[in-house]
């Protein structure tokens, strides 16, 4: 892998190096520049350990990266040892007890010192709300907040700016116009769908029914095709059947988060009572995520015409573990598996109609481009 | 741990980030200020195969106005919105809702344009944008530009109306009236963390603007048309009577923790436009 040149600002210090993209600035910081003052924490941005100053305000070094650092003025907690404010926290600091482990001290300190400069003489209920993003599990803030408190009494906020306004007044009419749309009355979630509560722990399920215009021996035929239902929801493949056990994949994408889940399962098929159930697991060993699944479906009599139509009743249930699911909040993935679930109902109608199925909302990963991409920036050398 | 094997490249004009995205086959992922993705990176749940910096471009900075509208460029921060650093058309909405988003630290790095692409549902622009009805401007290298109302911006769970060579360059804010009165509210665990709820209304009879929205769903947020149609005609108390009812009719899928902090959030907004200090 090719690293990428980079100069930037640390500590009053112009540092010419080269490091990876993917390198944080915390990385850099620490590995290279040997500045250990900042540390690696959640590395999620949320426990504010790593928080520098970059071009003047604090920021988080762990999801900043080489490349956009490239250019910019760093201080961290090192580049503070002369200055008189950080002084006169770090002495408040001592006196109050304002920390006890002292990891998370170097990103408290310049959150502290971001908050008396910009916010001058601050309240403790303030001082707390804008400590929000830095945790401490020693101290329970009470000497943070005292020591902040201190150092604030009396000092005023910084200038403020006049606003920058408009740089360009448009005559010309805007692209769209601001008379308040119609508003037509939002629709209520499919009817058909029902999330259901969670059945067992960390299990969540949606149930979808659905009308068929053919027979329930009909439909219930085709479904044993499970190579053929399985095409129906969008980014699964079953690559291995053999017996009742089955091996494939499953693709599945939220925004910029991709993963693919490589497993196996078992099905089971009733076909006296027209029911089936496949059970799975997989594993995305890109993000160390987990899932197990469950699908089960039903063929009853349709509502309309017992005889000649059906109804397909289909549950879907997963429970996700690993970092997918520290990640995300159960009602996100509720949701793409909701859109999945009305994907596949649709695909199965249009498959047992013999048309073919489709998808614009799920589009697996492609192999192919992913080395592509791979190989073409091998060639021109910029990797 | 350290993102997947990745490129970066920064653009210094939009022109060039677009063709480098239409380029990109897909694998390519804008990168404004990464507060969302960042995480998403370090965690190796997204794997993108390069980087298009769209931080240092100054035509996403731009702020362009007339006597109704003002457009936002993309890349303004959360924290330059909340320090008045630019004008601020919503009588003291923006600055309000600024304010409230994360923590300080991401706020300086993180922007609009990028909170409003990555599509949380929970995010609080996107609740925001869709209360004051703005537009938002889309281009792409491929086609031709275009607007998408910002209620509608979401199809749902980080899935926004983009495409995958699309950049997200403005958002459009109606000019408001000095009459305009707004309310904001949302429940969190925690100071910062993303919001279980959210309940915003936004009113203008100078504009003929009254809208009332529930956010923080699991997809889009939901504008509450009957109650903003009661808010419209007999005003705050009658429009709170409405809401709970609104919300379990058009919302029945949701558990009903999150139905009830949902209807207390919109509630709490509307009881916001009675407060002289936001007028």
């Amino acid at each position: 892998m090719l690293a990428i040149d980079i100069s930037l600002s640390v500590n009053g210090r112009s540092v010419r190096t080269s490091a990876e993209p993917r390198t944080q600035l915390l990385e850099l910081l620490r590995e290279d520049l040997n500045l250990t003052g900042a540390h690696a924490g959640c590395e999620q941005g949320v426990c504010g350990a790593c928080t520098v100053v970059v071009d003047g305000k604090p920021q988080r070094s762990c999801i900043s990266y080489a490349g956009d650092a490239d250019g910019a003025s760093v201080t961290t907690i090192e580049g503070f040892d002369n200055d008189p404010l950080m002084g006169e926290l770090r002495a408040a600091f001592t006196r109050h007890h304002g920390l006890q482990c002292g990891f998370c001290t170097p990103g408290m300190l310049i959150t502290a010192r971001d908050i008396v400069v910009r916010l001058g003489e601050v309240t403790p209920a303030r001082i707390r709300e804008e400590l929000s993003g830095n945790l401490c599990r020693c101290t329970g803030y009470v000497g943070i907040v005292e020591a902040i408190l201190e150092v604030s009494a009396g000092k005023q906020p910084a200038a403020t700016v006049a606003p920058a306004v408009a740089t360009a007044v448009r005559t010309a009419a805007p692209a769209a116009e601001f008379v308040e749309q119609a508003i037509s009355p939002a629709k209520r979630p499919a009817s058909a769908s029902v999330a259901a509560t969670p059945s067992r722990q960390g299990w969540t399920s949606i149930q979808q029914r659905l009308q068929i215009a053919s027979s329930p021996a009909e439909v219930w035929t085709k479904l044993t095709d499970l190579k053929q239902v399985a095409t129906c929801l969008p980014g699964a493949e079953i690559t291995t059947i053999d017996g009742d056990h089955i091996e494939g994949r499953m693709h599945m994408a939220l925004g910029p988060m991709k993963v693919a889940f490589k497993g196996d399962g078992n099905v089971t098929l009733d076909a006296t009572a027209r029911q089936g159930r496949m059970t799975g697991r997989g594993r995305d060993t890109g993000s160390g995520s987990s899932a197990e699944g469950e699908v089960e479906w039903h063929v009853l009599p349709g509502d309309a015409d017992p005889a000649a139509a059906s109804t397909l009743a289909v549950t879907l249930s997963w429970r996700l573990s690993g970092r997918l699911a520290q990640f995300n909040r159960a009602g996100l993935v509720q949701d793409v598996v909701q859109r999945l679930t009305s994907d596949f109902t649709a695909n199965l109608e249009r498959s047992l109609k013999g048309e073919t199925a489709s998808s614009d909302l799920f589009k697996p990963i492609s192999f192919w481009s992913l080395a592509w991409a791979i190989l073409k920036g091998r060639l021109t050398g910029r990797r | 741990m350290k993102p997947a094997v990745l490129d970066y490249e920064r653009a210094r004009t939009l022109d060039d980030a677009l063709e480098w995205l239409a380029a990109g086959d897909g694998q390519v992922k804008v990168f404004a200020g990464g507060q969302s993705l960042g995480p998403m990176l370090n965690l190796r749940l997204a794997r993108p195969a390069k980087l298009i910096d769209i931080r240092h471009i100054p035509q996403l900075r731009a702020i362009e106005a007339d006597s109704r509208m003002f457009s936002l460029g993309a890349t303004w921060t959360h924290a330059e919105i909340e320090d008045g650093t630019l004008e601020d058309p919503t009588r003291g909405l923006l600055p309000f809702v600024a304010r409230g988003i994360a923590y300080r630290a991401v706020r300086n790095r993180g922007t609009v344009g990028g909170s409003l692409s990555h599509a949380d549902p929970a995010a609080d622009w996107v609740s925001t944008m869709a209360a004051i009805g703005a537009i938002i401007e889309i281009r792409s290298a491929i086609a031709p530009a275009r607007s998408v109302v910002a209620h509608d911006f979401l199809r749902g769970a980080f899935t926004p109306q983009l495409a995958a060579e699309d950049i997200l360059c403005a958002v459009q804010i109606p000019r408001f009236s000095p009459d305009m009165r707004w309310g904001y509210y949302k429940v969190c665990r925690k100071t910062g963390e993303f919001a279980k709820a959210i309940g915003a209304c936004v009113v203008d009879p100078r504009l003929d603007i009254c809208r009332v929205v529930a956010g923080a769903l699991n997809g889009r947020p939901l504008l509450l048309s009957r109650t903003a149609a009661a808010l419209q005609q007999d005003g705050t108390d009658k429009a709170t009577a409405l809401v709970r009812d609104e919300i379990e009719d058009m919302l029945a899928t949701l558990d009903v923790a999150h139905r009830q902090q949902l209807a207390v959030a919109v509630e709490r907004s509307l009881a916001q436009l009675n407060d002289p200090r936001r007028s």
